[in-house]
């Protein structure tokens, strides 16, 4: 009862702390609603029985599949916002003489609290969005109210997304050293080794000979096998080399900085490469599977005629429309956690932002330097890894530019909507308009 | 000579030309009046410490005197030795002229540094002279000249967070001086260090400031600081108290 009553005490929503409580709330709004209506359009699918339904499953599985990152990321952002700003009250309660575990009561009951409120609210979103969301059509028709799915499947998402919040403010306490005294966070950030690039380079070669010599497997089954399997080890990679890649760029631009935006952009990325890679994580398997997905949807276009079975024909659509869903749903999901993100780092450092301005530098130098610390990652990240898909899959992305140039214009469109999307939401989450808004 | 009786410096210094002046300088903050219609002038080469206690509107003054906030009566004249014009009323300036003269005139010290961590100490003290366009590559080898003045060699490379209390105030003296700043102003700078290291850095920051014929203005509760200044002002309720040399508050100065 003591942990409650404190909880309640130290984390009741007042003026001053209601800012960053309405932040983390809205985070978790946004996490839960996203993978709602991502879960409901891939449960969509098991409304209709025919011969091709079972690859619609595969596909929207992995649809879902891809799009549990961003929001995994997404849900993250969220959690360390919430204990972020735990940390001065976490202090207090041990001044006060409060043991650790009654500090840990406090932070798990008040975390749980806002992610709750946040994802009832992400419930009341997405039972608004869906219908919005059902005037998609696949398979010649709108999936109208197959998007709703069973109360049972919606509470269960809803509690995960709560459990989320609470393991990841338990996990982030202990990264925490609580004494009466404060809280102190900050480690060093593990450097990225030269190894993670060898093993990408083997892996990548490695998939790029099997994919060369794909129609000798005899067996079809094992010709999908070693499809999918050389797409998800480059997929894994990616994520290994990613932040060794980062690391590498950012140290780079900062040999080559002049300006103070330039060179505090690139720090801000060294401080942690890891970080810097998870937030743009998304974009990387994203971009990928926009490349692969929207060059199988133009050769598949392409090959349908008037003759081809109905079936076929809307496949061929639908997987374009699967591809953009999924790339346009990935970017919702990286402009909230860069939002989050930002408003969390400008938060934190209100003190050292406030004072930097008192000595004449304007909080827009700080701006333009956040901006390049997300938008230039995403660029890189973007670009390399369409590029790498782009060389797994070299002579059917040539054939599918030549036989369907609109198809891979609608895919590389979206991604850069998707680019631009990010750039704006970062914008949004300016020190002046946080600090002022706070 | 006995200890209280004004140096031929302090006699200089009563003559040297004025470089900051507040006229009838008035501020509140809701009902209470954190500056009452003050005035005063600050000499070039001077060093001047502001005391009085909590709520006695010392930050206030810092404030309005460094044109971070604007006073609503009143105004504050700052005249640059190196200007070829007059004085400028720093109170009828825009926003964006008084970050400029801040950038390019002004030194600030504050209680804790607030030094940007993700940086370097030696990038850290480059920034100020990068936001006024000076390139990085000249920027950096003059910070690491200040470092080295101000006893940071081999601690260039340093991040914020792996220096001592004492090294991080002496980068943000470092800082606060590299533009040349005419006049400095320094809250509680040795308001966190223990007693060795303040009466170091205290030293440090004379040095770079006094010491090199500019202007210091510090707030401080520390009364043996406060008689290292030429000058100590105590402030009451918005107002000036006493204003006085500092030569009589100095350890072993006749009562």
């Amino acid at each position: 009862m003591k942990a409650f009553s404190l909880a309640w005490l130290l984390g009741r929503p007042v003026r001053g702390r209601l800012g960053p409580q309405l932040l983390t709330a809205s985070a978790y709004a946004l996490t839960a609603a996203l993978l709602m209506l991502v879960a409901a359009g891939g449960w969509s699918f098991t409304a209709v029985q025919d011969e091709l339904s079972g690859l619609y499953l595969v596909l929207a599985g992995l649809a879902v599949a891809l799009l549990v990152v961003p929001l995994a990321v997404l849900g993250a952002a969220a959690a360390r916002l919430s204990a972020r700003s735990h940390d001065q009250r976490l202090a207090t309660v041990r001044l006060l003489g409060g043991t650790p575990a009654l500090a840990a009561a406090v932070t798990v009951i008040e975390s749980a609290a806002v992610a709750l409120a946040g994802v009832l609210s992400g419930v009341v979103l997405y039972l608004l969005g869906a219908p919005l969301v059902g005037l998609l059509h696949f398979r010649g028709q709108a999936i109208g109210a197959a998007m709703f799915m069973p109360v049972g499947a919606i509470a269960l998402l809803a509690l995960a997304v709560v459990a989320v919040g609470v393991v990841s403010a338990v996990v982030g306490l202990r990264r925490l050293n609580v004494s009466p005294l404060g809280v102190r966070t900050r480690a060093a950030a593990p450097g990225a080794r030269w190894i993670r690039a060898l093993i990408a380079g083997v892996v990548i070669v490695t998939a790029f000979t099997a994919l060369q010599f794909l129609s000798a497997f005899r067996d079809f089954a094992l010709m999908i096998a070693v499809l999918i399997g050389a797409f998800a080890a480059v997929l894994a990679v990616l994520n290994i080399v990613g932040p060794w890649a980062v690391r590498l760029l950012a140290g780079h631009s900062l040999t080559r900085a002049q300006t103070p935006e330039r060179l505090l952009a690139a720090r801000m990325i060294l401080e942690s490469p890891a970080a810097a890679w998870r937030q743009v994580s998304a974009v990387a398997m994203t971009s990928f599977v926009a490349v692969l997905g929207g060059s199988g949807a133009a050769l598949m276009k392409a090959s349908v005629t008037e003759e081809s079975a109905a079936g076929d024909r809307a496949l061929a659509q639908d997987i374009l429309t699967g591809v953009v869903v999924t790339v346009l749903v990935s970017f919702i999901g990286v402009c909230c956690s860069a939002v989050i993100n930002q408003c969390a780092q400008t938060l934190d450092r209100r003190e050292l932002y406030v004072n930097l301005g008192r000595l004449g530098m304007d909080a827009a130098t700080m701006d333009r330097a956040r901006v390049r610390a997300v938008m230039g990652p995403l660029l890189w990240v973007c670009l390399g890894s369409a590029l790498i898909a782009g060389i797994l899959l070299l002579p059917l992305v040539g054939v599918a530019l030549v036989l369907s140039p609109l198809t891979i214009l609608v895919v590389v469109g979206t991604l850069a909507a998707g680019v631009v999307a990010v750039r704006a939401s970062v914008a949004l989450a300016g020190a002046r308009l946080v600090l002022h808004s706070s | 000579m006995p200890e209280n009786t004004p140096t031929p410096e302090d006699e200089a210094l009563r003559s040297a030309p004025g470089v900051l002046s507040a006229i009838n300088l008035k501020k509140a903050f809701g009902a209470t009046d954190a500056l009452g219609g003050l005035d005063l002038e600050l000499r070039r080469g001077e060093s001047v410490a502001i005391m009085g206690p909590s709520g006695s509107g010392k930050s206030t003054l810092l404030h309005t005197l460094a044109g971070i906030e604007a006073p609503d009566i009143g105004s504050v004249h700052f005249r640059d030795p190196a200007g070829a014009s007059g004085a400028v009323d720093i109170t009828a300036l825009g926003e964006g002229a008084r970050s400029r003269l801040r950038r390019q005139s002004f030194g600030f010290v504050f209680q804790s540094g607030l030094l940007i961590p993700e940086l370097t100490a030696v990038e850290n003290v480059a920034m100020a002279l990068m936001i006024t366009g000076i390139p990085r590559s000249t920027a950096v080898p003059h910070a690491a000249e200040w470092l080295q003045a101000l006893g940071l060699a081999g601690l260039e490379e340093r991040r914020i967070g792996q220096l001592s209390g004492g090294q991080a105030q002496r980068v943000a003296i470092a800082r606060s001086q590299i533009t040349g700043a005419t006049v400095t102003f320094a809250d509680e700078p040795t308001g966190a260090l223990d007693s060795a290291t303040s009466s170091e850095v205290l030293e440090i920051l004379l040095q770079a400031t006094i010491g090199r014929g500019n202007t210091l203005v510090m707030v401080t509760h520390d009364q043996e600081v406060a008689s290292r200044c030429h000058r100590i002002i105590h402030l009451l309720d918005g107002r000036i108290r006493h204003d006085a040399d500092a030569s009589a508050a100095r350890p072993g100065a006749r009562a």
